[in-house]
């Protein structure tokens, strides 16, 4: 999964200043994860802001999913500063549109605004792991998910980030109930899908130590979006 | 070494007999007795020690041996061939733990020991060596007493003795042996089998002992692994003042 | 993975060269005592030589000590079999699973040089190592009986080798208890 990119050193101003090593990415804002469901859809991240490269944490608390102006919410992990550039340019794009079209942007409209931004950074991308979280035209749950240079789909359930390859196949087997058939879907609601959420959290920050400290849900309905938190381990 | 040597000392006679390896027991014959029991919790091996003169600081001989927390032992012969199968010994022992990270069972270590033994027999420029051993553990299959020949030829005992006093010695230990001996029983019968053929004083400087189990030692649960000791001479001062 | 007096280790079937499938019925474990298995994922080569050298020591152990491994024993063992090469390791990563004379559960992971750690839960290795832990941290739970360990270790391997696109093409599962090991073959993608 993390093949994209040429091997990770941090950056530092001496490395900058050698020139030829320059690498302006580091791996440092944990873990995202959504799931849809019938009429609403749950985006999870953790809060833990990490140094990326090395042990050291730069915060606790640093929240990576965004509530945007028209109900969606996008979850960034990677790099998180790219992760805010993203976010702002979005949030800006938004509000053109708003202004051009007297409506807000639905949530398939921003899928698709979402992957040509990050294409047109094609060779300099932003290194982003981002999923966006929100309600179709239909008012049922949607999750895309996305490569760092705007490949996307729709999916029931999707982890990114650094503790992504321990979530996604927990979700596959939980959500998808994948099976040698094909896939058979269970309907789920909102409790058990919030379950699945704190439990795949929970085991991640066993395993990955960029991922931990605490727990945002974001739960998107046509009601709005409801913020939950919970503690996770702080080692 | 010319190739002149490099051939085995240890070679047949025109009957069939390997005359080295009889003056090797012969020289074990010649050797101070040591005495071996095995109780039904735990081993009890004994020697003599006798030191050539009075003026000999005898706290410094060590005839006992520990190989490894559970296995000692003890010889009857020539002192500075003991000592060389000594460290082969220990070297085995710390060589297996090194491999599967626990000692090995007294039947392994003795094994190994008689191996080096035999090697001794067979191979060019070198003599066998000029010992007996009395090799007592305990493992997960419980105590264990084995006597080790100069031949490599080695057999697990209930009781045994080796040394000048060996057929005396094995005699009285045929009548006093039974096979629901404990520990402490053993030990009394050690002293008193060495006594029996014992030249001059007995006393806690004269004789040495090793035992390992009795007590609450043994595998299972609640109890402690067993761990082979040399009795000190105070140990030993008190056993002898049971017995007189 | 460990349960109730139980355990169970489980692998999948694929041996392949980069993305080239050239066998999908490749043993990664073997038998080593009644109640002991281990499991090798790595270089193909280095995989069959050890299991090969591994064999070879259980036998000549089994015939000088006329008793069988315990596991902990038997991975001390692969330990130090391994760091023999400390300088040209063999590149793999085994896995010794199985019940020691009490029937208690033993589990140990190791890598290619033989660090090994005992773990009272699980272990696991090969390329989809980071999703098989995922998966084991959320679906496992403690003291479970040989079926539910059986269904455990079997969605975790299924759900984490369809994660990866170079493991998978059928799983085998070994449950062993005191009295039989149970072996059970899973049909799962084939891609």
């Amino acid at each position: 999964m993390d093949s994209f990119l040429p091997v990770q050193v941090s950056w530092t101003p001496q490395t900058a200043a050698s020139g030829s090593d320059f690498y302006p990415y580091t791996n440092n804002a944990g873990t995202v994860a959504g799931i849809s469901g019938g009429d609403f859809c749950v985006m999870a991240a953790d809060t833990r802001q990490s140094f990326g490269v090395g042990y050291l944490i730069n915060t606790r608390y640093q929240p990576k999913m965004f509530k945007l102006s028209n109900g969606s919410v996008l979850g960034t992990s990677g790099f998180y500063a790219d992760g805010l550039t993203l976010i702002k340019r979005i949030n800006q794009r938004l509000e053109w549109y708003k202004h051009a079209h007297d409506k807000e942007m639905s949530t398939p409209a921003l899928a698709q605004l979402l992957s040509i931004t990050l294409y047109s950074k094609r060779f300099f991308p932003y290194y982003a792991r981002v999923l966006l979280g929100g309600l179709d035209l239909e008012g049922h749950g949607v999750v895309y998910g996305y490569d760092s240079i705007g490949s996307y789909e729709p999916c029931l359930a999707r982890a990114t980030g650094s503790g992504g390859s321990l979530i996604q196949p927990f979700l596959d087997n939980q959500i998808y109930r994948k099976t040698p058939l094909g896939i058979l879907q269970a309907p789920h609601t909102l409790d058990q899908v919030k379950a699945v959420m704190r439990d795949s959290f929970t085991s991640a920050t066993e395993r990955d130590i960029q991922t931990g400290d605490y727990l945002e849900l974001f739960i998107i309905t046509a009601q709005g979006v409801d913020v939950e938190k919970y503690d996770l381990r702080k080692d | 070494m010319t190739d002149r040597y490099s051939f085995s000392l240890t070679t047949f006679s025109p009957s069939g007999k390997l005359v080295q390896i009889e003056y090797a027991l012969k020289a074990v014959a010649q050797g101070v007795t040591s005495i071996g029991i095995k109780a039904t919790n735990g081993v009890v091996i004994a020697t003599e020690k006798k030191s050539a003169s009075s003026l000999i600081d005898d706290s410094s001989l060590e005839k006992v041996a520990v190989v490894c927390p559970n296995i000692g032992m003890v010889y009857s012969g020539m002192g500075p061939d003991f000592r060389v199968l000594t460290t082969k010994a220990r070297k085995a022992a710390q060589k297996y733990k090194r491999i599967y990270d626990e000692y090995p069972p007294t039947g392994i270590l003795v094994k190994e020991v008689a191996s080096v033994m035999q090697e001794f027999t067979q191979s060019g420029g070198v003599r066998p060596f000029g010992v007996s051993l009395l090799v007592c553990g305990y493992d997960e299959k419980g105590p264990g007493l084995y006597q080790v020949d100069p031949s490599g030829s080695y057999w697990a005992w209930k009781a045994s003795a080796i040394g000048k006093n060996m057929v005396n010695a094995k005699t009285f230990l045929e009548k006093r042996y039974n096979d629901d001996m404990e520990l402490e029983d053993a030990v009394h019968t050690a002293i008193i089998t060495l006594k029996e053929g014992f030249e001059g004083e007995m006393n806690e400087h004269s004789i040495e002992i090793g035992v390992i189990g009795g007590g609450n030692f043994g595998f299972g649960p609640g109890k402690e692994e067993p761990v082979f000791k040399k009795l000190t001479p105070e140990e030993i001062k008190d056993y002898l003042a049971n017995i007189v | 993975m460990s349960g109730k007096n139980c355990v169970a280790i489980a692998s999948d079937k694929r041996f392949g060269v980069k993305y080239l499938t050239i066998s999908m019925e490749f043993p990664k474990m073997f038998q080593a005592t009644d109640k002991t298995f281990i499991g090798i994922s790595g270089l193909a080569t280095d995989v069959q030589t050890l299991m090969e050298r591994f064999r070879f020591k259980i036998n000549m152990y089994r015939m000088n000590e006329e008793r069988d491994f315990e596991p902990i024993t038997l991975a001390n063992m692969v330990s130090s079999t391994l760091y023999e090469r400390r300088f040209s390791p063999y590149f793999v990563e085994p896995i010794v699973a199985g019940l020691d004379k009490n029937n208690n559960p033993y589990i140990n992971g190791m890598d290619l040089i033989g660090c090994s750690t005992t773990a009272c839960d699980f272990a696991a290795t090969g390329t989809p190592e980071d999703q098989l832990y995922g998966t084991c941290e959320a679906l496992w739970e403690p003291n479970l009986e040989p079926e539910e360990l059986f269904e455990t270790i079997s969605q975790t391997i299924m759900s984490a080798t369809n994660r990866d696109c170079v493991s998978g093409w059928g799983a085998v599962v070994h449950v062993i208890t005191p009295e039989r090991v149970i072996t059970r073959t899973l049909k799962t993608r084939m891609d």
